[in-house]
């Protein structure tokens, strides 16, 4: 047999249908039907998907969900960049500072809302007390635009030293030559960062992009250990919804129904977002 | 004994790379496949060794069809461009790999010996505890011919084994390659490279592969005299040969094969192979030189290019009346482009190729 | 347009300088007079890198000084040396065009946009590169992309002068051709000091008119491609330039010949008293090309045998010897001499070379 090398393959893709693809068609199966634990399941084919699209609590979650991960982007991209560029390029400060950054990414994530909940305790917190010094009222349980801001900045927190290891690790891929050329041309730092840093780090930055698309668009521990949602329906995001709905409410037909929409959303948002930063810039083609 | 390929063609996503080959190479010969990168030398090779599977087509080794059989159970061995060596290994375990690894259990001792040998015959066994890494690229490809080698294999194939070296280095290699495998008792070695020089240097037979098509194959010296056509004398000469647009011309009884005014041989000797209107006329560089030499020489004026320093002579590039010329002139001469000067072009070297075809019609006996 | 000179320059890149190989250059003192077409040749690890990073700001060497113009520019920075620099591979903005490419030291200068635009034009038709003016430069071929690298370059007018670093490595064989051609041209029509650092031989000595060869850290030899040809200050030198190096062959002098173990060669009076007072132990150096060969016995040439003949198309070289000793000489490429045959061979005394050591005596 000439290509023995495929058998190769087979326990991966044993592994891979067991975990991702069978699970993917069970529930693509059980959108498809009213699910109640204890009764039989009844096909229903697309009603529930009709209910989906005019719920309200699904629309308000799914604007919400927009909202947070393209601020979240807005700020964890450029801030995480700049970190990297701040970085010394070797020796023990380097060291230094790469573990300080690895810390907030091993931690587990419900562990993560929790240690926001303990900063933004009104009693022990660190949170208040700093706003209580400026003069802010800060109620994250009971003010909506506190509780937004303060899941934001805990993201942020937790995710910004993925983003600064992605491009330190890019950086280091620059060629020398590039920045002395520059030099040579007497460019100054801002012209240096756009033709030459820029351009060189665009998969790492699509990489990064796609990789917090991904998760913010699905995080849940995090807002649900930290606010459960609330309050009212702020923090309330799909995965909390989605989950809330399939489990909570024992409507599992529902709930899958909103997964397979929820899941069609993130790799819609990844697809046009990979195909713009990938052609942003490339310039026209030769003759 | 030996290798016969009979009408082996293989095609990639639809791309046909190689058409219709066949070819013999005899024990004890030293073949070079020549062509330009990319023109199928390197899948030609893979399907010789057996790493590649031909579309259609057979291959025989002694006789014995090889053409299913995977390349672990062929005796051969393969040089690559790119000094593939163990790289965790010292030079001493690298050339023992493919004598620990061969069916016939050979003693340590056995090994061991051969090892040696191996390694002072490409004088590497100063190096035998050293790691690839800490040896230059000269080095590491001595030790990639070394574990060929040492393997005694029947077939040994060599892809572009010089292309990466140091041009000093190329040409040291280039020396000891046609020493080595003088030493062999029996056995092959095919070589794919771009370059005319090791074809004529270092071999005995010489295929040209174009456009996928075997051109032409045969002994160096048969090849080289005796171009069949014009991809074979444009490639397979070093500098590239003079390849120009004539007009064949009566003038007072003789024939004459006309570029220019100045530029014009005379070709009544083969009157009666001539029967188009148009040829293209090839002139080796050498044959363009810088002073009269012997017979009289027509004297052609130029303008200089650029002087080439190549070695230990100089291909000048000239410009004579918008045809392109490269005269080779021996020794370092240093010309600035822009210099008006005079070469002359030997009467009786040339060759005649149809303009449509690219065929060979006819060429003097000197070349 | 500048006269660039080197004074006793020295650069280590370790900290002790006291150790004997700390040094990657030494005791360089070089100087290009404006308009030069130039080359530092030599092999792997010689310095010439270093040399090239110092003269372009990129790094202050350890001692010595820098002078562009005769002004001393060791401690000013890249950009205001005003050496522009072509790297081993095509260094282009490769978000922009060709066009805002070639403008792009230009608007750094603060120079207005009319003027930029004619000399982009200027320089678009001198460099061929008219054509591709508006295509993003990460687009085009890797011989333009140098040249979008050259442009760059000789964009300013005030530039000083270039230094390439070996251009042609990524260039596709058949292109090289075309480029070696387009440096020379742009070298001669600007009149621009030009350095070109490579370890190719055939690179140098087609490019510059004087080149400047590089051993270890140390000049060996400045002179222009014929001298370092015929006339070699050092064994190496004689052995690195050419194809194949020049022959070397231990000998002793002795009364008034060159004794070479298995014969012996005569020298003229003349030679002789050149040669004589520095003693036994030396080797005799002659190219291959000038090595006489002769099928019929002569009075005072030695019998070889033919160990290898190589086809080389335009000529054919032979490998020759007799006992131990072996040497390469040329053959027409019509010859008839045949492996395993006998010659009669000399070396003509005008073209002998003699050195003791590293020194060059005749």
């Amino acid at each position: 047999m000439k290509n023995r090398a495929w058998l190769f393959l087979v326990p991966a893709l044993v592994l891979v249908s067991l975990s991702a693809f069978i699970p993917l068609m069970a529930v693509v199966n059980y959108s498809l039907h009213v699910l109640v634990p204890g009764s039989i399941p009844k096909y229903v084919a697309l009603e529930n998907y009709a209910e989906v699209l005019g719920d309200p609590f699904f629309c308000g979650a799914v604007k919400r969900q927009f909202c947070f991960t393209f601020q979240v982007l807005l700020i964890e991209i450029p801030l995480g960049l700049l970190v990297a560029l701040c970085l010394p390029s070797k020796g023990k400060g380097l060291t230094f500072c790469l573990v300080l950054l690895g810390i907030p990414l091993l931690i587990p994530w419900n562990v993560v809302g929790m240690v926001w909940r303990v900063f933004t305790r009104a009693d022990l917190g660190v949170v208040p007390a700093m706003f209580a010094r400026i003069g802010y009222d800060y109620r994250p349980v009971e003010h909506a635009v506190d509780a937004w801001w303060t899941t934001v900045v805990m993201d942020v927190w937790h995710w910004v030293p993925l983003v600064v290891l992605l491009c330190f690790a890019g950086l280091q891929t620059i060629p020398d030559a590039y920045y002395q050329a520059a030099r040579i041309d007497g460019a100054s730092p801002w012209a240096t960062f756009r033709y030459v840093t820029l351009p060189r780090l665009r998969y790492v930055l699509i990489i990064a992009v796609l990789l917090r698309t991904m998760d913010s668009f699905n995080i849940y521990s995090e807002p649900y250990v930290l606010t459960g949602g609330g309050p009212g329906n702020t923090t309330n995001f799909m995965s909390i919804y989605t989950s809330s709905q399939a489990i909570g409410g024992f409507n599992m037909g529902y709930g899958a129904a909103l997964s397979v929409v929820y899941m069609f959303l993130v790799v819609m948002l990844c697809y046009v977002l990979y195909t713009l930063m990938l052609n942003i810039g490339k310039g026209a083609e030769p003759a | 004994m030996g290798i016969v390929v009979e009408n082996v063609s293989k095609a990639f996503e639809g791309e046909p790379v190689l058409t219709d080959v066949s070819f013999e190479v005899t024990d004890g010969e030293f073949v070079t496949f020549l062509a330009p990168t990319a023109e199928g030398k390197t899948t030609l090779l893979r399907i010789l060794a057996g790493v590649e599977r031909p579309d259609s087509g057979r291959v025989f080794y002694d006789g014995k069809d090889v053409t299913d059989v995977a390349v672990q159970e062929r005796n051969i061995a393969m040089v690559y461009q790119w000094f593939v060596n163990y790289p965790s290994m010292t030079v001493y375990e690298n050339i023992a790999t493919p004598l620990r690894a061969c069916p016939a259990r050979l003693a340590e001792s056995d090994i061991d010996d051969r090892i040696k040998a191996t390694a002072a015959l490409l004088k590497i066994d100063g190096f035998l505890d050293r790691l690839p890494a800490e040896l230059s690229g000269g080095q590491q490809q001595r030790l990639a011919l070394a574990r060929a080698l040492a393997k005694g294999a029947d077939y040994i194939f060599l892809d572009e084994p010089l292309t990466n070296l140091d041009y000093k280095l190329q040409e040291e290699l280039r020396a000891e390659l046609k020493r080595i495998f003088e030493t062999r008792e029996h056995g092959a070695v095919v070589l794919g490279s771009p370059q005319p020089i090791e074809a004529l240097a270092l071999s005995t037979s010489v295929g040209f592969l174009h456009g996928g098509r075997l051109v032409q194959f045969g002994a160096t010296d048969e090849v080289y005299h005796n171009p069949c056509c014009v991809d074979v004398a444009a490639y397979f000469c070093h500098p590239a040969m003079n390849l120009l647009d004539s007009r064949l011309v009566p003038e007072n009884g003789t024939l004459r094969l006309v570029v220019t005014d100045e530029l014009r041989i005379d070709v009544t000797e083969f009157r009666d192979r001539l029967s188009e209107e148009e040829y293209v006329l090839g002139i080796r560089p050498q044959a363009l030189t810088m002073k009269q030499e012997g017979e009289v020489c027509l004297p052609v004026r130029a303008r200089v290019e650029l002087s080439e320093v190549v070695g230990s002579d100089t291909e000048l590039h000239l410009d004579h009346r918008g045809t392109s010329l490269i005269s080779w002139v021996q020794g370092v001469e240093t010309f600035a482009p822009g210099t008006e000067l005079s070469v002359y072009l030997h009467p009786h070297r040339f060759f005649i190729f149809e303009k449509e075809s690219g065929q060979l019609v006819a060429k003097t006996q000197k070349d | 347009m500048a006269t660039i000179e080197l004074r006793d320059l020295a650069h280590s890149y370790r900290a002790d300088t006291d150790a004997a190989d700390a040094f990657a250059v030494r005791d360089v003192n070089l100087t290009w007079v404006e308009g030069s077409a130039a080359a530092l040749l030599g092999p792997s690890g010689c310095g010439k890198t270093t040399i090239l990073n110092i003269i372009s700001g990129l790094l202050r060497p350890t001692r010595g000084q820098v002078l562009i113009g005769g002004r001393d520019v060791t401690e000013l920075a890249p950009r205001d040396r005003r050496i522009a620099q072509v790297f081993q591979f095509p260094v282009v903005y490769d978000t922009i065009s060709v066009a805002a490419n070639l403008a792009f030291p230009l608007k750094n200068a603060g120079v207005s946009r009319a003027e930029r635009d004619a000399r982009i034009t200027e320089i678009a038709e001198l460099l061929d590169l008219t054509g591709v003016l508006g295509v993003s430069a990460g687009k085009v071929s890797q011989a333009d992309k140098q040249k979008v690298s050259l442009g760059r370059g000789i964009a300013r007018k005030d530039t000083a002068a270039i230094l390439l670093d070996e251009p042609l490595t990524v260039i596709d064989p058949k292109e090289k051709y075309v480029l070696r051609r387009k440096l020379r041209q742009v070298q001669r029509e600007l009149n621009i000091t030009m350095i070109y650092v490579t370890h190719d031989q055939h690179e140098a000595l087609t490019f510059a008119d004087s080149v400047t060869v590089l051993d270890r850290g140390r000049v060996v030899q400045v002179g222009s491609p014929a001298d370092l040809h015929a006339d070699p200050a050092t064994p190496f030198i004689g052995y690195f330039i050419g194809s194949p190096g020049m022959n070397l062959l231990k000998c002793a002098f002795r009364e008034g010949a060159l004794d070479f173990g298995c014969f012996s060669k005569r020298l003229s009076d003349d030679t002789a008293s050149q040669i004589g007072p520095h003693g036994p132990e030396l080797n005799l150096g002659i190219r291959p090309e000038f090595v006489e060969t002769s099928k019929e016995e002569r009075a005072g040439w030695v019998c070889m045998e033919v160990r290898l003949v190589e086809n080389m198309g335009t000529h054919k070289v032979l490998t020759l010897g007799v006992n131990g000793l072996t040497i390469k000489g040329r053959a027409p490429d019509d010859t008839s001499i045949a492996e395993g045959a006998s010659v009669w061979v000399d070396f003509p005394e005008d073209r002998i070379k003699v050195f003791k050591g590293d020194e060059k005596i005749l």
